[in-house]
């Protein structure tokens, strides 16, 4: 009988070990393991077991229980695992077919450029200021020691708005600025500048980005654009910071390589002026025919605060010195991406809104 | 301001090439635009052929038979006579032109060839200034005078080959605007010594016994306006053409050729930069000049043929009897140098900038003249200016300088005294900059020490640098001479504590762009003036009503001086611009358009941020969120089209609210509501389908803005379809209220009951009602959330019914809830929307 029960095992490892599907597999339990099978038939001759035999005898048909267990659990898992092979073996997938879109609008280049301006100078300490568009023309012009006649007023060409439109000016406001002839589109954002300063101790330190305006339309010029002014003022400021600052924020703008110099200009509120140049963001200075073959794009206009704009703001010049400039952010962004039309820029077309 | 090189090498020496010399002048703030090259190509003959453009003689000009208007020529150029065909009209045999021979290269490349024209063999081609790349005039042949020797290259005797540069003057510059100004700053750059022209006059004294008095008196009514007038007379002039090389000097700096006198006073204008002119003195009646202010209305010909009416504030200059000139912007018809003219009253003045200026805007009228003087001209200058000319009209009219000068200068400008620190120079600066380099820089520009110590020096400023008037003028001069690349870059430190930290308002604006993105939505940036149609259109799409949105929208500030039509007017929405661009867009063929636009509006009343005081801001300028929507920006969405009349598209509208709800979620609005917009509040949207957003709870609820579908008149306005959706909100109200950082709640402990509930109602029911409701019946706190997850309408609910289904998921937050816990609240539920009339569904 022992006998018989240890080949009862090895027959049904064999058995399972050959079985290829559940069927084969169920079939060999029932042979071994069901009511009529293999093993219940042994175990009705166990009664005719000496006593002394008995315990070994249940001790090994116990095992052998087991072993055909494991087995018939070793075998089903494999006929499993076999069936999902060939069924993935039957699946096809075409891997190249398109992803299932899901469309994201963009943002406008202006608008993200602008940002990544903001966050430069924030990095840099700058603060952010703001201001109204529809300006006094004190603070556009006159406290930028811009008087009315002056010649470089025809630098830029200045929208007015009429008067019969227009509110009583608030409580307050400044006699001359009040008279409503005097109300225009900002020209640049330089009359934030004038605001900070009138509202604020020194150390002045802001950027102010917003729309612009000048009377022009043509290929290279539209008639609003947007601009951001940057003013520092305290003591010790020199030239140096200038170059300092231009330069830091260049090369956050168009990437660490970037190089800016300076040329002697004229701007009225800066006493020195001067524009600045920055390397081709295109050919990167080697010359191409974005930057003419000169390998730099002239970009911005800087310089020291003019000492009139500082007194005439309630400042010291002996005392604090600044700079400042202004950009021109959608030029920034038409450099960075390689737009080329302006205009571009504000027809709103969804063929170029999506590029970005 | 055009600049030839040619003659900027007469005035300052150098053997710079002109790319050099660019480069110097660009590094010092005269920027080189442009550069033109004149003369003709390099010519490389064939062997034994004379090639190149001479000077030659007409003998003969015959017409050919059977042309309208070609000539076959016999053309002498000093060595052979030429048969050369010619269609141009304007000589006759014995003139002396230019002609190319064959083998010649003309600018662009042309090479002159043998060629045979109507059966005529042509050996060379007569060529008009434009085909020597000269001008733009190609009225006929070029004329070189007769007495030129002939066989002479053209080019020698025009001078060429020059480089003529296109100089940007800064207009705070004046006295770079000329030959001797560029001159100047050339000389000090290179530390060559400059030659200033020093005619013979020059040395003359102002004899009051001399004979010029004799013949023209000056008198000056307005002084402030015109400070000095100087004149000569010069007599027995003989009108003419000028001599080539200097014809050539005006073409060059575009500047056209007309005698010999008016000639003279445009070359000392383009050498010297100050602006003369010259009158026939023989119809200057009276021969008396007097300065005076025009009377109001008072009318006069300038010598363009133009009638000016002038107003009280125009400076006329006139003679005995009547206006000459509009002071220092236009001669007059009358007095014109003619044909005639033997005796000319040269004028040298100076007039007060911004007169000038008015004058020359009043009148539209830009001249070389006025544009020197509104910038300021040299006082002392005048008189360098007058010499030279008086001497060149001389010289090439076969005159003489009447013996004698004419200076009405009653009160001679100071020059400006400038006191210099080195040590402000170097602190400005950022750099070492030594006492003796101040000097030395100053120095070469022209200024003259006056006194003081090395520690701060006196400097008198010369009278053609009128910009330099403080300190920070000199310090910018020696930054300009040394070169801005010689100051250092330097890194400020932001001290601590001052760096910058984003408003909640700028991250929230942040957040609404990146919530829209994600949703589908372009951004788009519009001009901030519309046509006012377009306004008014949004204003009027419900006729009937004139609420406050309607007035704002149709009350627009107006653009004094609009560059078009469509931009007369301020935005007061910024929708106009969205929808012109849905239009356009569509137009194009976009099956599905989504814009938004973050700009500021601008209405006529004050700025509620800022509304007083010296800052105050002029108008209220706040900050709208505009969208629209056309077609479908993503498929999923939770049931189909709701209401579908003629003109609701309910699917394009519930999108629209989907992306709001979104948005709102995002900046973690607390208590945001949306009910039915009211016409007053939404004129431009379909009356059924106009929603209102609105934040905050009972009283303290604002209105952030309205959304819904286009009303159709409105979308017939703008050519787009009924089917648009748009929304406008203030976007301070969402900005300001937004969660400054999301506060977390923990993760739910303990599971949680869903139970379904569908409710039949009165179709007119309003769904947000039902909602308040189930949200009303949750007294325990136990309501985790609910979502309306299917409206049905049709067969299986009676007419005039509807049924919604709500999704309900309950937990407690400290227990697992029971089902009689659960069973009770939805009890609570049903009972209370029975008593609004709502059937629960089996």
């Amino acid at each position: 009988m022992f006998d018989e029960l240890n080949g009862l095992l090895a027959a049904a490892q064999a058995e399972l070990s050959a079985a290829r599907d559940g069927a084969a597999v169920e079939a060999a339990r029932v042979k071994y393991l069901g009511k009529k099978g293999s093993l219940s038939a042994i175990l009705r001759g166990m009664g005719k077991l000496p006593a002394e035999d008995r315990p070994r005898a249940g001790e090994l048909v116990n095992r052998v229980k087991a072993g055909i267990e494991a087995a018939l659990e070793q075998a089903q898992k494999s006929v499993t695992q076999q069936a999902l092979l060939e069924d993935l073996g039957r699946e096809k997938l075409d891997v190249t077919l398109p992803g299932v879109p899901h469309r994201r609008g963009r943002r406008h280049p202006v608008s993200q450029a602008m940002d990544d301006i903001i966050e430069i100078f924030a990095r840099l300490g700058f603060h952010l200021a703001t201001g109204p568009e529809l300006e006094w023309d004190l603070y556009n012009f006159e406290m930028l020691a811009l008087p009315a006649d002056h010649p470089a007023r025809d630098m830029q060409d200045t929208f007015y708005l009429d008067g019969a439109t227009l509110p009583a000016p608030p409580p307050g406001a400044p006699p001359s600025a009040a008279r409503q002839h005097g109300l225009l589109l900002r020209t640049h954002t330089s009359p934030v500048q004038v605001r900070t300063m009138l509202s604020q101790k020194t150390p002045v330190r802001i950027i102010a980005p917003g729309k612009v305006y000048r009377c022009d339309s043509d290929i290279t010029h539209t008639p609003m654009f947007h601009q951001v002014e940057c003013l520092h003022i305290e003591e010790g400021l020199s030239m140096a910071h200038l170059r300092g600052t231009l330069d830091a924020f260049m090369k956050g703008f168009f990437g660490p390589g970037t190089k800016t110099r300076l040329r002697p200009s004229y701007f009225p509120f800066t006493e020195p002026s001067a524009e600045v140049d920055v390397s081709c963001a295109a050919c990167g200075g080697k010359g191409c025919r974005l930057c003419k073959g000169t390998g730099w794009l002239e970009i911005l206009g800087s310089g020291m605060v003019n000492p009139d704009v500082l007194r005439m703001s309630g400042y010291d010049p002996e005392k604090v010195t600044g700079y400042a400039f202004g950009v021109g952010i959608d030029r920034l962004a038409m450099l960075r991406h390689g737009i080329d039309d302006l205009r571009s820029l504000f027809e709103n077309d969804v063929r170029f809104l999506e590029q970005f | 301001m055009k600049i030839s090189l040619n003659w900027l090498k007469e005035l300052c020496p150098t053997s710079l090439s002109a790319t050099e010399v660019a480069a110097r002048l660009t590094a010092a703030g005269l920027e080189i635009e442009g550069r033109e090259e004149r003369g003709l190509p390099v010519q490389t003959p064939a062997p034994g052929a004379p090639a190149g453009v001479v000077a030659a003689k007409v003998l003969v000009r015959a017409p050919i038979a059977g042309s309208d208007h070609l000539s076959l020529c016999d053309v002498d150029d000093g060595t052979q006579v030429w048969k050369v065909v010619c269609g141009a009209d304007n000589y006759a045999a014995g003139d002396v032109v230019p002609l190319a021979r064959i083998g010649a290269v003309l600018p662009g490349g042309m090479v002159i060839k043998q060629a045979k024209l109507r059966g005529n063999e042509s050996s060379g081609m007569l060529c008009s200034a434009r085909e020597l790349g000269l001008s733009d005039d190609h009225a006929g042949l070029l004329h070189l005078s007769k007495d030129a020797k002939l066989g002479v290259s053209v080019e020698s005797l025009l001078g060429l080959p020059d480089t003529v540069f296109e100089v940007n003057v800064t207009p705070n510059r004046p006295d770079a605007l000329s030959h001797l100004g560029v001159a100047r700053e050339l000389a000090a750059l290179l530390g060559v010594p400059l030659r200033t022209p020093a005619p013979v006059l020059g040395v003359e004294k102002g004899d009051p016994a001399a004979l010029v008095h004799a013949m023209a008196k000056v008198e000056i009514e307005d002084a402030q306006r015109c400070t000095r007038y100087l004149a000569r007379v010069i007599e027995g002039v003989k009108i003419g053409p000028s001599p080539l090389a200097l014809q050539e000097r005006l073409r060059a700096c575009g500047v056209r050729a007309i005698n010999n006198v008016v000639d003279a006073t445009n070359l000392a204008l383009l050498e010297l930069g100050h602006p003369l002119h010259a009158f026939d003195l023989d119809q200057v009646r009276g021969a008396r000049i007097v300065v005076r202010r025009a009377a109001e209305g008072e009318v006069m010909k300038t010598l363009d043929g133009q009638d000016r009416a002038c107003t009280s504030d125009e400076l006329l200059i006139c003679d005995g009897e009547r206006p000459v000139a509009l002071a220092g912007v236009m001669g007059g018809l009358t007095s014109e140098v003619s044909d005639g003219t033997v005796r000319v009253l040269l004028e040298s003045a100076w007039f007060e900038p911004s007169g000038i200026r008015r004058t020359s805007k009043r009148l539209g009228l830009k001249t070389e003249a006025s544009i020197r003087f509104e910038k300021g001209a040299d006082e002392q200058g005048a008189r360098l200016a007058l010499d030279v000319c008086a001497e060149l009209i001389a010289r090439l009219s076969g005159g003489q300088v009447v013996p004698g000068v004419i200076d009405v200068y009653p009160a001679p400008r100071p020059l400006a005294q400038i006191t210099v620190r080195p040590a402000r120079v170097s602190s400005v600066l950022g750099c070492e900059i030594t006492a003796g380099e101040c000097e030395r820089r100053l120095s070469s520009l022209g200024l003259v020490q006056s006194g003081g110590t090395p520690e701060a020096r006196q400097w008198t400023v010369p009278s053609w640098r009128r910009d330099l008037t403080r300190e920070i003028d000199c310090i910018e001069e020696v930054a300009r001479q040394r070169g801005l690349d010689t100051i250092p870059v330097l890194q400020h430190a932001a001290g601590v504590g001052e760096t910058q930290v984003r408003s909640a308002e700028s991250m929230a604006t942040s957040a609404i762009r990146a919530q829209l993105s994600g949703r589908g939505f372009h951004e788009a940036l519009n001009y901030s003036f519309v046509a006012e149609a377009d306004l008014l259109a949004l204003a009027a799409g419900n006729t009937l009503v004139d609420g406050p949105k309607a007035a704002a929208l149709a009350r627009p500030i107006r653009v004094a001086n609009p560059l078009a039509s469509d931009q007369g007017a301020m935005r007061t929405s910024v929708l106009p611009g969205l929808l012109r661009n849905l239009q356009r867009n569509l137009a194009h063929g976009a099956p599905a358009v989504q814009l938004y636009e973050l700009g500021r509006v601008y209405l006529p009343w004050p700025d509620p941020r800022h509304p007083t005081g010296p800052l105050a801001w002029p108008v209220a300028e706040p900050t709208a969120l505009g969208l629209v929507s056309f077609g479908l920006a993503q498929a999923r969405f939770w049931g189909d089209p709701v209401e579908k009349g003629p003109a609701l598209d309910g699917r394009a509208f519930f999108e629209l609210k989907g992306a709001l709800d979104e948005l709102c979620a995002t900046l973690g609005l607390a208590q945001v509501t949306f009910r039915a917009a009211t016409a007053a509040e939404a004129p431009f949207l379909h009356p059924a389908a106009a929603a209102a957003l609105v934040v905050g709870e009972g009283e303290a609820g604002v209105v952030a803005g309205v959304f819904g579908q286009l009303h159709p008149l409105v979308a017939h306005h703008f050519d787009v379809p009924p089917g648009a959706v748009v929304a406008e909100l203030w976007a301070a109200e969402l900005t300001s209220r937004a969660r400054p950082a999301a506060q977390s709640r923990g993760i739910p402990r303990f599971p949680a009951v869903a139970r379904d509930l569908a409710f039949v109602v009165d179709a007119g029911l309003a769904a947000g009602a039902l909602l308040a409701e189930i949200r009303g019946a949750d007294g325990k706190g136990l309501l985790e959330a609910v979502e309306l997850f299917d409206l049905y309408r049709g067969a299986q609910v009676p007419a005039g019914k509807k049924s919604l289904a709500f999704g309900l998921r309950l937990r407690a937050a400290d227990r697992t809830l029971t089902d009689t816990e659960a069973d009770s609240l939805v009890a609570a539920v049903v009972a209370r929307l029975k008593a609004v009339g709502a059937e629960m569904r089996a």
